[in-house]
């Protein structure tokens, strides 16, 4: 008996010295497991299609928004000022405005033209025909307009960012892309995995940090905040006629809602409810597209849910040796994977 | 392996400053009494407003070509600010109203608009951001801003008076006792017409 005792307590050591000495290369080998492109597949698509609703939202005010002084709604001297108080090397639309002034271009008609540039790399973009270029000018001109936009910008850009930053990088082409058809060249799985990962990793902390400093709001509690969110203009689709009937309802999904969130970095990882939390997860993106008319930031949360949990998840891949979705408590790469 | 070594090291350096974005950013909301978590923090909470960028504001004292080039990179990556949605709290609703007057001394209101409705959430935006800001000049400047757009369906108008103010909307309880939203004056701005059309 004592001495099974000493036994077991001589092994542990050993054992956790050897499992610590195995992180690094655990970790190695979790970060880059195999995957197969079809998360790639859903980013390239679902990010081309959330710029083209993106730029055609936009369409009779993208001039407006992204003008000079006096000559619009916002500013982008102004935004494009503030921003190079930050850095002067942060990608901005007032580059293109200077380039082609030499040409003697008027600034309205580089406005049009970005918006124009912007919504044909995303048809480029959506179609696979070349797939890295289009995935780089679509981030620059994004962005461009983005940041030109200066403060009358949100949420959606952050993460529309995100995505095409991560969509710029990744091993492209994808095997639903057009530029596959003459290159028949399959990219590094190991690579593809590891991307994923970080697109997976990125939205954990999203979430994570999201649903925490909305748990550290007092109103988050009590519903308040939902309903704010809900009767705030212009959120305000459902009329508070309506939504005053069901506010018994309200504390308990304004925590639900934050729950969901800091749930999210530790249940999507778990074997039985990894998927019912990305569907949760999806349908609550889904109603606050619908509840709030956030269509914009719905889809693109949609998109990057899709993309970095969905095969696997949702459905089962039919190639490769898939796809970084479990994670089973542990560093240890799942035999599913 | 030097790819892989090259991609682990990006990584670590990548969420690295991820995380220390996101937790500055929620170490400011409790240290500025934001939160439910009972906290004074006065000398904590001084510096992040110093900021001028609503970002990490990371403080590099290095040399400027190095902060040039990592905030160029947060922006790029779409990683300069937290992931905070509506949190910890929905923001207020701020309005701005415009008051244009004519020549002959009539008046006319307006209310600065947008065609689309995406272009109206960033018209909301731009709002918040405005009633959050600090910054008496910025909140000139931008308000200004917004005149001079409005002003352009009042070519008759020779001076233009702005409300800035905020809507406080009634909770549920409040809403079915039939209490109406409240508004709160916040500032108040008068514009002339300039000689440089440009420059109201």
């Amino acid at each position: 008996m004592n001495s099974s005792r000493l036994t077991i307590l001589n092994n542990l050591p050993i054992r956790t010295q050897s499992s610590i000495k195995q992180l690094p290369q655990r970790l190695r080998e979790w970060l880059f497991l195999s995957s197969s492109d079809q998360w790639l597949s859903i980013l390239r698509i679902g990010l081309s299609l959330q710029l083209i609703l993106y730029t055609f939202s936009l369409r009779t005010d993208w001039s407006s928004l992204l003008a000079g002084t006096g000559r619009g709604l916002g500013s982008r001297d102004l935004a494009e000022a503030l921003l190079s108080l930050e850095s002067p090397i942060i990608p901005r639309l007032g580059w293109l405005v200077v380039a082609a002034k030499q040409l003697g271009l008027s600034e309205a008609t580089v406005l049009n033209l970005s918006w124009y540039c912007l919504t044909l790399v995303s048809v480029f973009l959506l179609i696979g025909l070349f797939s890295r270029p289009m995935a780089i000018a679509s981030w620059f001109l994004h962005l461009g307009s983005v940041k030109s936009g200066g403060p009358a910008t949100y949420g959606v850009d952050a993460l529309t960012t995100i995505g095409l930053f991560y969509l710029m990088l990744s091993p492209l082409p994808d095997q639903l892309s057009l530029d596959y058809l003459w290159r028949k060249k399959l990219c590094n799985p190991q690579l593809l995995g590891f991307w994923r990962r970080v697109l997976q990793l990125h939205l954990c902390l999203i979430y994570f940090f999201s649903g925490l400093t909305k748990a550290l709001g007092n109103d988050w509690w009590n519903g308040i905040n939902l309903w704010r969110a809900l009767t705030r203009p212009p959120f305000d689709l459902i009329s508070a006629d309506i939504l005053v009937r069901f506010k018994h309802f309200l504390p308990i999904t304004g925590v639900a809602v934050w729950l969901l969130e800091i749930g999210y970095p530790f249940l999507i990882w778990h074997r039985r409810l990894r998927r019912p939390w990305l569907i949760a997860i999806l349908l609550m993106h889904a109603g606050v597209g619908i509840a709030m008319g956030m269509y914009l930031f719905a889809s693109v949360m949609i998109v990057l849910n899709l993309a970095a949990f969905g095969p696997g998840i949702l459905w089962h891949r039919t190639q490769a040796p898939d796809d970084g979705s479990s994670f089973s408590g542990s560093m240890i790469p799942s035999p599913n994977n | 392996m030097t790819r892989s070594r090259i991609a682990l090291g990006w990584f670590t350096l990548h969420f690295f400053l991820i995380i220390a974005i996101c937790s500055r950013q929620l170490w400011w909301l409790i240290a500025n009494g934001l939160t439910i978590i009972p906290f004074s923090g006065a000398e904590v909470s001084a510096q992040p407003a110093k900021d001028i960028s609503t970002t990490a504001g990371l403080r590099i004292t290095r040399a400027r070509p190095a902060k040039d080039v990592l905030f160029a990179y947060l922006h790029s990556a779409g990683i300069e600010g937290a992931y905070g949605f509506f949190a910890p709290n929905v923001p207020e609703n701020f309005k701005l109203a415009f008051e244009f007057r004519n020549a002959d001394g009539s008046l006319e209101y307006d209310l600065p608009n947008v065609e689309s409705r995406a272009a109206g959430l960033r018209l909301g935006s731009l709002l918040d951001n405005i009633g959050r800001s600090d910054s008496e000049q910025y909140r000139r400047i931008l308000i200004r801003m917004l005149t001079s757009a409005a002003w352009k369906d009042h070519p008759g108008a020779i001076s233009a008076h702005a409300v800035f103010g905020k809507l406080k909307l009634p909770n549920p309880l409040e809403y079915e006792r039939g209490v109406s939203p409240a508004y709160e004056f916040i500032a108040a701005y008068d514009f002339e017409q300039s000689a440089d059309p440009n420059a109201k």
